[in-house]
């Protein structure tokens, strides 16, 4: 079993949550999304960034528009679609299922000495 | 001193560095390498660029003139390289900064893996044979060794990894270094070929025909196959040595497995010039590694030499750790040459079976004018054609296109060929089973067989002799034959479907019976067939001439004729069948329903069909028996036969001694001459004489006085006749 892949996994498959619920908060450009990220301890490479962007634009639940920069190239602003917005409340409902779930599970390995008395 | 160079970039001009400029320019060729399979890759890397132009102007903003390799490093780190990006994760790699482990271990993987180098450090020639025995974990000394044993097949294999294999000192930059690797994504056996195809950057067939041209050559051969091949067996050019280049290269090769891997797999181009440095680079001080090798040789067997007298209990305790050593190694290598063994064993069925449908193929197809003495109506031909596009030669072109698609590794569109030949294949088992009832309903009856006599001109005869007509000529010889069908021109052929009865006559004159049958889709029809044979029977004194066959031709359909001729053969005369009469009583077709025909079948006729051709008989009361017979030839010759004959064999023993007699005579006066004048020792030892004779009895004379020339002429009791 090895670990990296575990928990690349698990990084995975919230990432693209994060990345979400960061959007919905407004119009988000890719360098912002990663500075928040870094902000809040969870940092991503640019380079796996955009791809990921990419794919989720692709499936209609973001959209862009074009922003002239005065350093550099025009910027792409991300934001939600409607659709994205279902996805996210659905993504968010599962996020939420799970980290009850998760807490409750491994909150009780450490208090709870007798596990019979558990349910 | 570094040249600076300015570039249009995502519409900007932007001064750089010219080494700079070279990494940016890997960098970029890596993402699209790596995205190449990316649904938006032209997007991505659309962003990424103009992401790194944001971050170029932003250096330029700070002050700097130009953009220098820092600068070019630091925008790739925070980018990341595609090395970082994990390809079956989605493409998706985060690292929490804190966790500085995880970094350290994804540093050390490359090592536990294993790759495969040349071995700078301890080279002789190009390394390759160090780096193999690192990658095994085993004295490089072994490795040499074996493959100076086994150059035939090691130099095609070390030339090989030689180009092919980096070395351990090339720095890897960005990872553009080309290598060999086992491609597991298009594999069919192990990548080896799509590892050597993608390295190469030709079509994946190419290799895989070379490796296959030897292996067909192999199986081809297998029927002929000798000790003396062994040698070639080894060597390369056109045998089955590309196998063991084969399991070679799965052996010493990795697997591309990550994403890095396979980016180093497909790599930078590789030139000539490439190739050409690689090898004059290694060649250079060549001389005095080898003689360093030699040395090493010299010592290690001295070493060896020394040490033999306590060998025994040194060796056990180094095999074992030799064996500890290189377990994993060996493990490795079991598995590859038993995978190795189950493919080529799984390879040559399928090639059997596809030859051997390919035969069906076209046997069936170069009957085709044969069918039609067998066929009646239009729609039995559509459905026999339809048969036989179908039910055969599908197949066998469904099978060569399924193995030219996996040679050619050609994806998509599958499941459509798939359903076409199936459905055709089923279509073609249709037509064949209506075929089957329609043509078995032609021959469902058969006709009531009456047994006529034929009249004989001169049936009392001591010696009959059974011969046929010949009606086609020795350069009438077909290429294809197919009993019982034999063409006589273009619309008639003959069947020869038919049996010689011999059997014992009631009175003392020759008797011959002929038996006429056919079958027919009805009772009436059958017998119609059955009388539209002609057979024809005629004697010419001691000649019993007969038709070659049953000439049938497209209007009167083959419908399994048959006859039976049954010559009747009077007590004590004989009866002779010829060879040219071209049929035995073991080819014949039988269709009857049933053996009703059979129900008279008594002793007699157990062996009435036993005879031979160009034997002959005579008729006892017993039955048939051969006329020439030998001593011991017949296991049922019973007591009276076993006398007579013992006792024609003495008179013949007493003729052939006489004769003997008489040559011993003649011998005696062709001695007198050379015994008289010569010296007596050359010829005094013994003097030989065998007959040729035919049969097997010999006959040696031995001389024990040679002196005695008179003792020689009249001792008869110094001839022994040896028998058998």
């Amino acid at each position: 079993m090895n670990i990296d892949n575990t928990q690349s996994q698990m990084r995975k498959g919230v990432l693209e949550f994060c990345i979400l619920s960061i959007i919905r908060q407004g119009e988000a450009y890719p360098s912002d999304i990663v500075e928040k990220m870094k902000a809040a301890n969870l940092n991503i490479l640019e380079g796996t960034l955009y791809p990921l962007l990419t794919r989720l634009k692709n499936a209609e639940l973001l959209t862009y528009r074009w922003v002239e920069s005065n350093s550099g190239p025009p910027r792409k602003y991300f934001m939600l679609t409607d659709k994205g917005l279902a996805f996210y409340g659905e993504l968010e409902a599962t996020w939420n299922e799970l980290a009850n779930a998760v807490n409750a599970l491994t909150a009780p390995a450490i208090v709870g000495q007798n596990p019979d008395n558990q349910l | 001193m570094k040249k600076v160079i300015n570039i249009n970039f995502q519409g900007r001009v932007i001064p750089i560095e010219e080494t700079a400029y070279d990494m940016l320019k890997q960098y970029v060729e890596s993402l699209r390498l790596f995205f190449a399979d990316e649904e938006g890759k032209d997007e991505i890397i659309n962003d990424i660029e103009g992401r790194i132009a944001e971050l170029f102007e932003e250096v330029l903003k700070k002050g700097s003139t130009c953009i220098n390799d820092s600068d070019v490093n630091n925008i790739i780190n925070s980018m990341g390289r595609p090395e970082d990006f994990d390809a079956d994760e989605a493409k998706v790699y985060t690292k929490l900064e804190s966790d500085s482990s995880t970094g350290a271990k994804a540093t050390a993987e490359p090592f536990v893996r294993g790759k495969l180098y040349r071995d700078e450090n301890s080279k002789v020639l190009g390394g390759v044979c160090s780096g193999v025995a690192n990658y095994f974990n085993v004295d490089p000394l072994l490795i040499r060794i074996l493959s100076i044993v086994f150059f035939g097949v090691a130099f095609w294999a070390y030339l090989i990894m030689w180009v092919v294999v980096p070395s351990s000192s090339s720095v890897v930059i960005g990872s553009q270094r080309k290598r060999l690797f086992r491609d597991p994504d298009t594999r069919i056996i192990a990548g080896v070929c799509s590892g050597l195809a993608q390295y190469f950057s030709v079509q994946t067939w190419i290799p895989r025909v070379l490796f296959l041209i030897p292996f067909l050559s192999f199986v081809f051969r297998w029927g002929n196959w000798g000790f003396w091949d062994f040698p070639h067996f080894v060597s390369f050019s056109f045998s089955p040595g590309a196998i063991v280049i084969y399991i070679i290269l799965w052996l010493v090769l990795p697997e591309a497995k990550s994403a890095a891997d396979k980016l180093e797999m497909k790599g930078e181009k590789v030139d000539l010039n490439n190739i050409k440095s690689t090898i004059q680079g290694d060649l250079v001080g060549f001389k005095d590694r080898a003689t360093a090798f030699g040395n090493e040789l010299k010592e290690r067997a001295q070493e060896v030499g020394e040490n033999i007298s306590n060998a025994s209990r040194r060796a056990g305790t180094e095999a074992s750790s030799a064996t500890r050593k290189s377990g994993g190694g060996l493990g490795r290598v079991t598995l590859v040459l038993f995978k190795v063994f189950a493919y080529f064993i799984v390879g040559s069925i399928l090639l059997s079976i596809v030859i051997g449908l390919f035969a069906v193929g076209v046997i069936l197809t170069g009957l085709l004018p044969a069918y039609t003495y067998v066929l009646d109506s239009n729609y039995q031909e559509v459905l026999a054609w339809v048969t036989l596009i179908c039910f055969v030669w599908v197949p066998v072109i469904a099978v060569v296109t399924w193995i030219i698609r996996r040679l050619a590794s050609k994806k998509g569109n599958s499941g459509v060929i798939r359903l076409t030949f199936l459905s055709l294949w089923i279509i073609g088992v249709i037509c064949f089973v209506n075929l089957l009832i329609s043509v078995s309903s032609e021959f469902r009856y058969r006709n009531r067989p009456t047994e006529e006599t034929v009249a004989l001109s001169n049936p009392s005869v001591n010696r009959l002799e059974v011969k046929s007509m010949s009606l086609t000529k020795y350069y009438d010889r077909s290429w294809l034959r197919f009993e019982p069908f034999n063409t006589l021109d273009g619309d008639t052929v003959l069947v020869k479907n038919i049996q010689l009865r011999i059997v014992k006559a009631a009175g003392d004159s020759f008797q011959v019976r002929v038996v006429k049958m056919a079958n027919g889709s009805t009772r009436d029809e059958a017998e119609r067939n059955a009388s539209k044979i002609s057979f024809s029977v005629a004697q010419m004194d001691s000649l019993l001439t007969l038709d070659k066959g049953i000439a049938i031709n497209r209007e009167d359909k083959f419908r399994n004729q048959q006859v039976i001729v049954t010559v009747a053969v009077p007590v004590g005369k004989k009866v002779f069948v010829n060879e040219n009469i071209g049929w035995g009583n073991d080819v014949h077709v039988d269709m009857g329903r049933g053996n009703n025909y059979r129900d008279w079948e008594d002793e007699e006729e157990s062996y009435a069909y036993r005879w031979r051709h160009n034997v002959e008989y005579v008729m006892t009361e017993k039955g048939l028996e051969r006329t020439d017979k030998r001593i011991g030839d017949d296991e049922d010759a019973d007591q009276s036969d076993a006398l007579e004959q013992y006792r024609k064999s003495r008179e013949e023993i007493q003729k052939e001694r006489e004769q003997k007699l008489r040559e011993l005579d003649e011998l005696n006066r062709e001695l007198q001459t050379p015994v008289d004048t010569t010296g007596l020792r050359s010829d005094s030892g013994r003097y030989r004489y065998t007959p040729k004779q035919k049969d097997s009895r010999r006959v040696r004379i031995t001389n024990n006085a040679p002196e005695s020339n008179q003792a020689l002429g009249g001792t008869s009791n110094l001839l022994m006749i040896h028998l058998p």
